[in-house]
């Protein structure tokens, strides 16, 4: 009995040792840029490494007073609710009908859908390029949101789609008998029900539109349409060289919104990111 | 408050057929239950009867109005499912309101509607809970308020009791019964266990792939079976079917001989015999048989004997006990006999 309990206890141990190597190796970058961007410049290229690093908020003045960091933050936010948005629009109706009404072609549709999702972004970026153009809505944010709600469109369908599919279809019969028409079924009864998925969408599709970068380079050409991904370009080139503290303190501001929402959501974001693959 | 007559209904997915041929009256204020074992066509039955499905022949008319093209929720027919369907997110209250508010009934109406129905299946303090909150018996109740709380034409229930404890479902089988005497209103119960029908229902359908086997009420069906079917669906338990062969009016199988039989001519006939009509009696002539396995239960003794390549089952005084092997033999009531074509199933009376 006693060496069983030990045995338990060392098992227990093993795992903890495991877990938080595992944690530490994972927030290992997230310490290294703010260790890296709160140190002055002259700290960073030094060839010997410096263990206790002086405290500096040189770079955390510079992004805010130099470079029009508030507005990148504006554009960023604006352009990802839109899309967001956009696509909860679209998707949802959409969602609906591949779930629940029987057509032909229906799981070629929702193939297909998804299957935007498979080429190459570079492949259309010329031609994405030239119909903004066209539109005249280059550097504008309504561009981004366009574009960022197209690429997102068919992984919101798809993640809405499958939780659509496990609702019982005795909850429709029910409000049809009921007396409710499909668009008080869709509003009243199936959106609150599969509201969990509905946000899951909404947050791996800002994941997604805050990390893209090739687009909105393309499209933004002014701070009137730049957005924090794009921003952290900006101190790469330039006379004064690579400002690695300021990409640091860039990168953490697009890090910590995604990171906040994604430990408020982890509970639904793994069944989310499963595609309805394993039906619960 | 409405008669609903089935003419000539059918429903088939392309080569699959759901239903066939099912023409049904069914009368103002009645309680039928469509009995079958699943995949008979029953449900859908029912669904084409609420609008949920579209017959692909036939006609489905209430009080003399067709309704093949009156959508579901113009048909003023409320439905009680075998998974509550109860919306997750409303409280009981607003469970029980959806109905009346969907067909604009005035507020201050709605409330005392609500509070009549929830009193009426004794829910009265959970209105305020979530679905989640209840058990299961709770949960089948609020569904049964929903759906009477806008007194329906027609209540349509599937098997809205199978989820249930086996002392909550009797429960509520009366409860179901007493509510639809009160109200009033036509009901169509679909079920596959054959105590509910018995004990529910006005007339009893019993369906069998697809189409209709017999129509009766419950005294009909257990004491006039139609068909081999019927006669071994209605019971617990069941009628014992034992295939055999008549001659000169003598039925023989194996371990039974049975003399001034209906049956005239020589066919292949097989017998059926209710295990209450069976005695078991020293030097009977009916049957004989070895006991394969005895089971009191306290108010009976249900005695399995083994006769020839058959099981056949005796109700027995409760006091019978017996060894296994035990040779015995059994006498009919000879006026509770029935027969039927071993090829077709058809009765033959």
């Amino acid at each position: 009995m006693a060496s069983q309990r030990r045995r338990r206890g060392e098992s227990l141990f093993i795992r903890y040792i495991i877990l938080v190597s595992w944690g530490l190796f994972c927030l290992a970058p997230v310490v290294w840029f703010l260790s890296i961007g709160f140190r002055p410049r002259t700290e960073i290229i030094t060839p010997q490494p410096i263990y206790w690093p002086t405290f500096s908020l040189d770079a955390w003045h510079m992004i805010w007073s130099d470079w029009p960091m508030a507005q990148y933050l504006r554009n960023s936010v604006l352009a990802i609710i839109g899309s967001v948005v956009i696509d909860l629009i679209l998707a949802i109706p959409a969602a609906y009908a591949l779930a629940r009404y029987r057509f032909r072609g229906r799981e070629d549709i929702g193939f297909y859908i998804l299957s935007t999702r498979m080429m190459a972004p570079a492949i259309v970026a010329i031609p994405i390029f030239f119909l903004f153009r066209n539109m005249g809505l280059l550097d504008t944010i309504w561009a981004l949101m366009l574009i960022y709600a197209a690429i997102n469109l068919s992984v919101v369908t798809w993640i809405i789609r499958s939780y659509m599919m496990d609702i019982p279809t005795e909850l429709e019969d029910a409000a049809r008998t009921d007396g409710a028409s499909d668009l008080r079924i869709l509003w009243e009864i199936i959106i609150p029900a599969i509201l969990p998925g509905i946000i899951t969408a909404a947050v791996i599709a800002m994941i997604f539109a805050i990390n893209e970068f090739l687009f909105t380079l393309l499209i933004a050409s002014t701070p009137n349409a730049y957005t924090l991904s794009v921003a952290l370009a900006n101190f790469t080139g330039g006379s004064d060289g690579v400002i690695y503290n300021a990409i640091a303190l860039v990168a953490f501001l697009a890090f910590v919104p995604v990171f906040l929402v994604v430990v408020a959501i982890q509970k639904h974001l793994s069944r989310g990111l499963t595609l309805g693959a394993v039906k619960g | 408050m409405a008669r609903i007559e089935l003419t000539g209904v059918q429903k088939n997915w392309g080569a699959v057929w759901g239903v066939r041929d099912v023409n049904l009256d069914i009368a103002d204020e009645e309680l039928v239950v469509f009995l079958g074992p699943s995949g008979c066509g029953k449900t859908t039955t029912m669904r084409m009867i609420a609008g949920l499905e579209d017959p692909s022949e036939g006609e489905i008319r209430m009080d003399g109005e067709v309704m093949n093209d009156v959508d579901a929720r113009d048909r003023d027919v409320a439905m009680v499912f075998q998974g509550y369907a109860l919306y997750p997110n409303m409280t009981i209250y607003e469970n029980i309101r959806f109905p009346l508010r969907m067909r604009a009934v005035p507020k201050a109406e709605q409330d005392r509607l609500v509070r009549e129905a929830a009193d009426m299946v004794e829910l009265g303090e959970f209105l305020m809970r979530k679905p989640a909150a209840l058990s299961g018996g709770q949960r089948q109740r609020a569904a049964l308020a929903r759906a009477i709380v806008r007194q329906p034409q027609v209540f349509l229930m599937d098997e809205p009791l199978s989820n249930l404890d086996a002392k909550l479902r009797q429960a509520m089988r009366v409860q179901i019964k007493h509510l639809q005497r009160q109200l009033r209103i036509t009901t169509v119960y679909v079920t596959h266990d054959q105590i509910e029908a018995m004990t529910l229902a006005d007339r009893i359908v019993v369906m069998e792939g697809g189409s209709i086997q017999q129509i009766g009420t419950p005294d009909q069906i257990y004491a006039d079976p139609a068909n081999t079917f019927v006669a071994g669906f209605i019971g617990s338990p069941p009628m014992n079917l034992i295939p055999g062969h008549t001659s000169g009016g003598v039925f023989t199988a194996p371990g039974i001989e049975l003399k001034d039989i209906i049956v005239t001519g020589e066919r292949a006939v097989t017998l059926g015999v209710r295990p209450e009509d069976c005695h078991v009696e020293p030097g009977a002539a009916d049957m004989h048989g070895a006991v394969y396995g005895v089971e009191p239960t306290g108010d009976v003794t249900y005695l399995s004997l083994r006769v020839g390549p058959h099981n056949f089952e005796v109700k027995a005084h409760r006091d019978y006990r017996a060894n296994l092997d035990q040779p015995e033999t059994v006498a009919f009531d000879s006026d509770r006999l029935y027969f039927f074509d071993t090829e077709t199933g058809d009765r033959i009376r």
